[in-house]
């Protein structure tokens, strides 16, 4: 029997392996190969022009460098605002609550809450990018953050958020952040219900406040998961491209203030006519996120607990 | 020697082995790099170029202020002459991103509308040699008079905008000037004379605001609508050739002293608070709705503004445009930009290139051009047609002086520079830079462009 095994197994990874090489793989070396040249995208002729594309990009002031710069923010700032709020909603929602009886609950109106938080993620990124683009606008074309700051007697930003330097990047994390962290809500309170109550239990007998069984017990028995989301999250984060398209002034600007790299790929590729370049842009981003995920992959290790 | 790109041998050649397995067809890009045709202008003025009446034809327009409307018109027109062709019509919004992988692949369209947002650059398809010299349609007899050639029946300058380094690349089918727009209702109603210098426009803006109204506005989101409004206020006060300086990247072109002021007096409305207030932050379409609600008095846009706000204007707002207020001592005050837009272009590797002439030829026909006035009210660059509304009246006599018609240039030669520009204007409007911080930023990329020598560069003719 053993020894027709390897082409049984083989027989049934032909399909996709190569379905993943055709569409994946070659398209990814194309993009190396592209990388090279001088192709403008809308000709079948290029030169080789050896690594200028990669030395170039390193100079550019205007675009690379700033939304490299900011997709490094995004890349920090993204995944541990929306983790620890993620964890701090389940928190409550599972287990926060006052015990009652020995009962370990959440806060009350919890399934209320869930299905609350779950809104944004059934929302088309496109919606959300309208939504919130009229929600940052100036006071007096109908912003709603303006206009209640002003109702309060806040200084808010004349223009809006958005068409502000300061705070565009800050207004666009703040919408990733909301759309995201209702799925990680519910994702780690899935996590959370596998954790045996008795620990709870034995730890409030031992005088445990919420804040301790946090961090005690909750947030080690959750680590796997919150890896895992820390890895998604930075996925989502060095893409952003939609969001940023769809809300800020010029698709990145003002003055590139909310550039991220994923835009200006496509601001070279379809604005400028410099497909070669974008592919190099593309090249450098496939590392850091490869680079990403190697580190986090490797550091994020720890000893597994059975329970 | 070019070499053709990415055919599967290529690839494998540049790229590791152990891809053989599969196929690089489907990926991306092959094809072949044929010798591409030429049309010729022969005898015959039902048919000069020597169309296959049975070769289909591949029409690709863009979507937009405009819709496709009357393209239609005009196939059936191609129709009429040449039955059994097969005519594939695509109407859409997403030019580069449908039509940029057919050009790499070798296989464009025969026709194609480079309009919109979305549109393949242009430096990069004339320098790519992608596109088919139109001359031979220019000398071609018109459609409707054998002894006047198509050129003859162009209005002054309206190609220009097409020419890259004296050969003809584009069609810009559709004239359109870019003026600063007011409601004539409004300043009879309120008794303001429209003015005609900055001088009377400074002195008219506190009466405007005692009225509750701002006096500017403008598409803060996308501040290329200041891009004409900035040069010509510069190029009235110092002569058209300190615009073409700008454009043929003449050193120090950006500091001459008339782009200062320029620069200076768009800078001082906005610190003079003349800009309705959150402008900044706003879009085309929120700027204009402003205006059309009075809530400002001047905006600065195209010559399509009143048909595209003619079913959302109130029904007695009256569209009128004037030409930017210039300053006192200007030397050109009659100097507008004005000329073709909406480039239509053949591709040097259309299948049907004969067809693709004959199709532009039957669009600039008398009967072509009055279809698209009658569908868009928009005049097309065509000598003749007849509008009805006032504002399309107003703005003919705008243009009649054709040594005053000039558009800037750079932006569509140089789409690093066009980036910039935006951007400078953007913090320029808005208080986030000072005119002499403007000027040192558009110089340096001036300076960066004219230095590049992987750029083409491109003049203007005399």
């Amino acid at each position: 029997m053993k020894h027709g095994r390897y082409p049984f197994i083989l027989s049934f990874l032909a399909l996709p392996v190569g379905l993943y090489t055709w569409l994946v793989i070659l398209p990814f070396a194309q993009a190396f190969q592209i990388s090279l040249t001088d192709w403008s995208g809308s000709t079948n002729s290029f030169d080789y022009i050896g690594f200028d594309n990669y030395v170039n990009l390193f100079k550019d002031e205007r675009l690379v460098l700033p939304a490299l710069r900011h997709t490094g923010i995004i890349l920090v700032v993204l995944p541990v605002v929306t983790i620890a709020l993620g964890l701090f909603f389940a928190f409550m929602l599972n287990l926060g609550g006052r015990s009652r009886q020995g009962r370990i609950e959440g806060v009350r109106g919890s399934k209320f809450h869930k299905v609350v938080y779950f809104f944004p993620q059934v929302l088309s990124v496109a919606i959300i990018g309208i939504l919130w683009k009229q929600v940052y606008a100036p006071e007096n074309f109908g912003g709603l953050i303006t206009g209640a700051m002003s109702a309060v007697g806040l200084p808010a930003p004349v223009n809006g958020f958005l068409a502000d330097k300061r705070f565009v990047l800050a207004a666009v994390i703040a919408v990733l952040v909301w759309s995201a962290v209702g799925f990680y809500l519910v994702f780690f309170s899935s996590a959370m219900a596998s954790i045996p109550r008795d620990l709870y239990e034995a730890a409030i007998i031992d005088g445990a406040g919420r804040f301790q069984t946090f961090f005690k017990i909750t947030l080690p028995l959750l680590w796997d998961s919150v890896q895992t989301a820390w890895i998604y999250l930075s996925i989502v984060a060095l893409d952003v491209f939609v969001l940023v398209y769809m809300m800020t002034p010029e698709r990145g600007g003002p003055d590139a203030a909310s550039e991220v790299v994923g835009g200006v790929i496509w601001k070279y590729a379809f604005n400028h006519g410099e497909q070669a370049f974008a592919s190099a842009i593309g090249v450098v981003l496939f590392f850091a996120a490869l680079t990403l995920a190697v580190v986090s992959l490797r550091f994020g290790r720890r000893e597994q607990i059975e329970f | 020697m070019r070499n053709p790109i990415f055919t599967r041998r290529n690839l494998f050649g540049a790229t590791a082995a152990g891809l053989a397995a599969t196929s690089l067809g489907a990926c991306a890009t092959s094809g072949s790099d044929d010798e591409a045709d030429e049309v010729t202008v022969g005898e015959d003025a039902e048919n000069p170029f020597g169309v296959d009446g049975s070769a289909p034809l591949d029409v690709v327009i863009f979507d937009g202020g405009f819709g496709n409307e009357y393209a239609v018109a005009h196939q059936e027109i191609y129709n009429r002459a040449f039955p059994d062709a097969e005519i594939t019509h695509l109407a859409t919004q997403a030019i580069a991103e449908t039509q940029q992988p057919r050009f790499a692949e070798g296989k464009p369209c025969d026709v194609l509308d480079n309009s919109g947002a979305q549109q393949i650059p242009m430096d990069s398809l004339v320098g790519d040699g992608e596109l088919a010299e139109l001359t031979p349609l220019l000398d071609a007899p018109s459609y409707d008079d054998p002894n006047v050639t198509v050129r003859e029946t162009l209005r002054d300058g309206v190609l220009e905008m097409g020419t890259f380094n004296g050969e003809v690349f584009a069609l810009n089918y559709v004239f359109s000037a870019w003026t600063i727009w007011y409601d004539a209702k409004l300043f009879r109603d309120q008794g303001w004379t429209p003015p005609t210098t900055w001088e009377e426009m400074l002195a008219l803006c506190p009466t405007i605001q005692a009225a509750g109204i701002a006096p500017w506005t403008y598409a803060g989101q996308h501040p290329v609508y200041l891009y004409d409004m900035l040069l010509i206020l510069a190029g009235r006060h110092g002569g058209v050739d300190v615009l073409k300086n700008i454009d043929h990247l003449e050193p120090d072109a950006w500091r001459h002293e008339s782009v200062v002021k320029a620069a200076e007096a768009i800078a001082a409305l906005n610190s003079a608070g003349y800009f309705l207030e959150g402008t900044p932050g706003i879009d085309h379409i929120q700027s204009q709705t402003a205006f059309n609600e009075r809530k400002a008095a001047f905006i600065p846009c195209g010559s399509w503004l009143p048909n595209e706000q003619a079913a959302i204007a109130p029904a007695d707002f009256e569209y009128m445009p004037m030409g930017v207020p210039y300053f006192e001592g200007s030397v050109q005050p009659g100097l507008i930009s004005a000329g073709g837009e909406e480039p239509f272009v053949v591709p040097k590797n259309a299948t049907n290139l004969a067809g693709a002439y004959e199709y532009l030829r039957i669009m600039l026909s008398k009967e072509g051009a009055q279809i698209f006035g009658d569908t868009v009210q928009a005049a097309t660059v065509v000598k003749g047609v007849e509008l009805e509304n006032p504002a399309a009246q107003a703005t003919d006599q705008l243009v009649a002086n054709p040594d005053d018609l000039f558009q800037p240039r750079f932006r569509f030669w140089y789409t690093g520079m066009s980036d910039e520009v935006k951007a400078a204007l953007g913090a320029l409007a808005s208080g986030g830079s000072t005119a002499a911080e403007f000027i040192d930023r558009m110089q340096t990329v001036a300076d960066e462009t004219a230095a590049d020598d992987t750029i083409e560069k491109f003049r203007h003719d005399g």
